[in-house]
């Protein structure tokens, strides 16, 4: 039983693992959250379901468009809102703001024109689980986890392996120094941006196929913040631990508790770790320079 | 008597040393200097100072009071003021006001005064006043005073850091590189400046800066250092003179 | 006096008093307060439970629900304060959506998610204005007081506030329990007004419909805020046919403003003795013109 449970945590852990990534690399090179992430997500969402089911593409190109579409949206928003307070150097607080207000409008946006309804990926893979002894594993879990642990070995060769990625690294520890040594703020940004939405888009289609879509899709970004704290805001594999131990935490509140006080457990778990760790698992404390 | 006392001062960020064995002792009433290439640790001991973060190794002492360890409010609270090398107004706030949320010596007021006007209040707001006016006229800019702190040229702007750190009616004053950006009249001028308070304030001041006719003019005594650890001490045209500092600064001299 | 009158004048003054909590905590103090609506619903359960419940007085229902909310920012702020904006941010947000939570699954006191009905109510809206221009006046007074200015030194740059011995950590706190108690003093009005009060009306959307009034009236003015409390309000019940897109307007206005305007409606003016004078003047001068004539 326990161990059925830690199955299911880690299968929504790796969705969460997906959306958790894109808000931690953003942090790390912006040092601010990104409230808008789950809008890109649920955006991201809808284009992959519209494409499968309008457009009748196959599950593999409607993936894919749904990560261009999403990495393009966040680099959108990001020359819109974001660079214009860059520039002025704006503190924290206008950058959350302007977050927010993205996160607003593009919410009531998708209510108002896709509409409030909650839509359902079609079943691409046939419903009956997996069997190992006692435990169930369902086919569409080991997909998600497969197209996580793909996407998230790309995405560290290509921060860790590439010099683009050895650009974003040096930006997120020095944006002044970065720029000295001839890496451009503002195209690095812009990457970090497109990465982040395009794994948002993933990780919406991947939410989408689990379970539904819909134009609240947007709440999910509190999921990855706290996926994110857990884990080390900062840091993207704290931000993938982060998101398994949340994942696994969630699933046994809501078996052994109640399924109703699930989130509280989620958010209880976020709190005990800025009191006792509030670097996170992996993270370190860093401190504001004078 | 000795108003700062610093002890084997060590900082370490991870494999970083930022600073390692610093002492020094500042007698009161004198004008000290810390000087040194860029990225030498210099700041990071006024930030240890002040308590932004812990030291790694070290104590330090003011009038005898230890300073390590303690919460940055409560070491500005005691009696240390400081400006800084990237300069940290209060941006969106009007030059006054920049001085007058420094006045906590004239105010005592508590939270339930804070929202009706009771005599004591008003009394003591108009002492804030005078009082802030007063630090602007040092500083030259009383005309300005209901500027917003943004809208400065860069030199009025240093000049509002250091009337709002004397707000608080310290007996030491940091200064992080207060002449930066300056031309050769600014600098002169900020010399007379902190001159002047010095006098007036009965200060005592340790400076970081660059400028070297500034660190040489107001200087008693100079520590110099490179690579966090202290490699020179001494007054004026003893450090001039000596090889190592020659060798770490490489052309500096201006 | 018609009900749509009755209703703006109550609704007005109940979202003023919420939202100049929020304008000293996020506009004055710079903590982004995401949690509103939790306050509210504190405020707004305790007074109207010991109302209907236990046949207290609407006035002193109203003062327990007032310092409710102000208690319980104490256990959430001390932890959270002292972390960096996002935490707080999220974390009260957590919190609002925990007592939400927590007042749907009590259903034997609270009603659950249907909602407590028969509250004992408010008729004459004029109370709750006097309330709402007394609140304003309290709340104005202690910004330009020497703890508004730390206030606002904090929201600048905590850093250098430290550094002129400022207990930031404490300001913050302070700032943030009166909001708690002008939230729950809020949500309590909103309960004794409406009569009937249900969880879903403190969600996440509530909280975000108060931040964004703040923002419009300018971060830096709790005169703006007030203003646009009075505009924002009074204008849905106008364009009720819209309701939908308003929201997105909302959305678009506040990127708008973030990135054109930050100063949002009136910047950083204040209503004072002065500006009253100019109108004073400007009045005068015209009836002079005008008998004249």
């Amino acid at each position: 039983m326990i161990l059925q449970q830690i199955i299911n945590g880690i299968s929504i852990g790796a969705v969460y693992a997906m959306i958790a990534v894109g808000y931690s690399l953003v942090y790390s090179v912006m040092n601010f959250s990104n409230f808008a992430h789950g809008e890109v997500l649920m955006l991201g969402a809808y284009a992959g379901f519209f494409a499968m089911t309008s457009l009748g593409l196959p599950l593999g190109l409607s993936i894919g468009l749904a990560m261009l579409g999403g990495g393009i949206i966040a680099v959108t928003i990001e020359k819109i809102g974001y660079s214009r307070l860059r520039k002025r150097q704006a503190s924290s607080l206008y950058f959350m703001i302007t977050a927010m207000g993205f996160s607003v409008f593009l919410q009531n946006f998708a209510i108002v024109t896709i509409g409030p309804n909650f839509r359902s990926y079609p079943d691409v893979f046939p419903i009956t689980p997996y069997l190992l002894g006692n435990i169930a594993i369902g086919r569409l879990d080991v997909v998600i986890f497969l197209i996580t642990i793909i996407a998230l070995s790309l995405l560290t060769w290509f921060i860790y392996g590439t010099k683009i990625g050895t650009a974003i690294r040096a930006t997120s520890y020095n944006p002044k120094v970065a720029s000295l040594m001839g890496i451009n703020p503002d195209l690095v940004i812009a990457i970090v941006f497109f990465l982040a939405g395009a794994t948002a888009g993933l990780g919406g289609v991947l939410f989408g196929i689990k379970y539904t879509v819909y134009a609240w899709m947007g709440v999910l970004t509190i999921k990855a913040f706290i996926a994110a704290v857990v884990g080390g805001l900062g840091s993207l594999p704290g931000a993938v631990l982060g998101a398994f131990v949340l994942g696994i935490t969630e699933t046994f509140a809501a078996g052994y508790v109640s399924s109703s006080f699930r989130d509280l457990f989620s958010f209880a778990l976020m709190v005990i770790i800025i009191v006792l760790r509030p670097g996170g698992l992996l993270g370190t404390v860093t401190q504001e320079k004078a | 008597m000795a108003i700062l006392e610093i002890k084997h001062l060590s900082k370490y960020f991870g494999g970083v040393i930022a600073v390692e064995g610093f002492d020094l002792l500042l007698e009161e009433g004198r004008i000290e200097a810390i000087i040194g290439p860029n990225g030498a640790g210099k700041t990071t001991i006024f930030n240890l100072i002040t308590g932004i973060y812990p030291p790694s190794e070290g104590e330090i002492f003011m009038d005898g009071h230890k300073l390590t360890g303690l919460q940055t409010y409560k070491i500005s609270g005691l009696g240390i003021s400081r400006t800084f090398q990237n300069i940290r107004l209060f941006p969106d706030n009007t030059v006054i006001d920049n001085v007058s949320t420094a006045c906590h010596q004239q105010a005592n007021y508590g939270i339930l005064e804070g929202f009706i006007y009771s005599p004591r209040r008003i009394r003591e707001e108009k002492e804030i006043r005078k009082h802030s006016l007063r630090l602007l006229e040092i500083a030259g800019l009383a005309d300005r005073a209901q500027e917003n702190a943004r809208n400065l040229p860069y030199g009025h702007q240093r000049r509002l850091e250091i009337a709002r750190a004397l707000a608080l009616n310290p007996k030491l004053l940091l200064l992080d590189e207060p002449a930066a950006g300056m031309n050769p009249e600014e600098s002169q001028q900020l010399m007379v400046l902190i001159r002047d308070i010095k006098k007036e304030f009965n200060l005592t001041v340790l400076l970081i800066e660059h400028h070297m006719e500034v660190v040489m003019e107001l200087s008693d005594y100079i520590t110099v250092i490179d690579f966090g650890k202290t490699i020179a001490k001494g007054t004026p045209q003893e450090v001039q003179s000596n090889q190592k500092v020659v060798e770490a600064y490489l052309g500096i001299g201006e | 006096m018609t009900i749509y009158t009755q209703g703006i004048l109550f609704l007005t003054s109940i979202n003023l008093i919420s939202v100049l909590g929020l304008s000293l905590l996020t506009g004055f103090t710079g903590s982004f307060c995401f949690g509103q609506a939790g306050f509210m619903a504190i405020g707004a359960y305790v007074s109207a439970m010991l109302a209907k419940f236990l046949s207290v007085p609407i006035p002193i229902a109203l003062v327990c629900g007032s310092l409710a909310g102000g208690l319980i920012s104490i256990p959430i702020g001390i932890p959270t304060l002292k972390l960096k904006g996002d935490y707080f941010a999220i974390a009260t947000l957590g919190f609002a959506e925990a007592v939400r939570l927590v007042i749907e699954n009590l259903q034997q006191f609270t009603g659950g998610s249907r909602g407590l009905p028969s509250i004992p109510t408010i008729k004459n809206p004029m109370g709750v204005v006097i309330l709402g221009i007394i609140a304003f006046w309290l709340v104005r007074n202690y910004i330009s007081s020497r703890h508004g200015r730390n206030c606002i030194a904090i929201r600048e740059d905590e850093i250098a506030a430290q550094s002129i011995a400022i207990n930031t950590n404490r300001y913050k706190l302070i700032s943030f329990i009166i909001n708690g108690m002008l939230a729950g003093l809020s949500g309590g009005l909103l309960a004794h007004y409406v009569g009937f009060i249900q969880p879903s009306m403190f969600g996440i959307p509530k909280s975000t419909e108060l931040i964004i009034m703040v923002i419009f009236g300018g971060l830096h003015s709790v005169t703006g805020a007030a203003l646009a409390v009075i505009i924002l309000t009074s204008l849905p019940e106008l364009l009720r046919a819209a309701a939908v897109w308003r929201l997105v307007l909302y959305g678009a206005m506040v990127i708008f403003i973030m990135i054109v305007r930050p100063g949002g409606l009136v910047g950083s003016w204040e209503l004072n003795w002065p500006s009253f004078e100019k109108l004073r003047c400007w009045i005068n001068y015209h009836i002079i013109k005008k008998s004249q004539e």
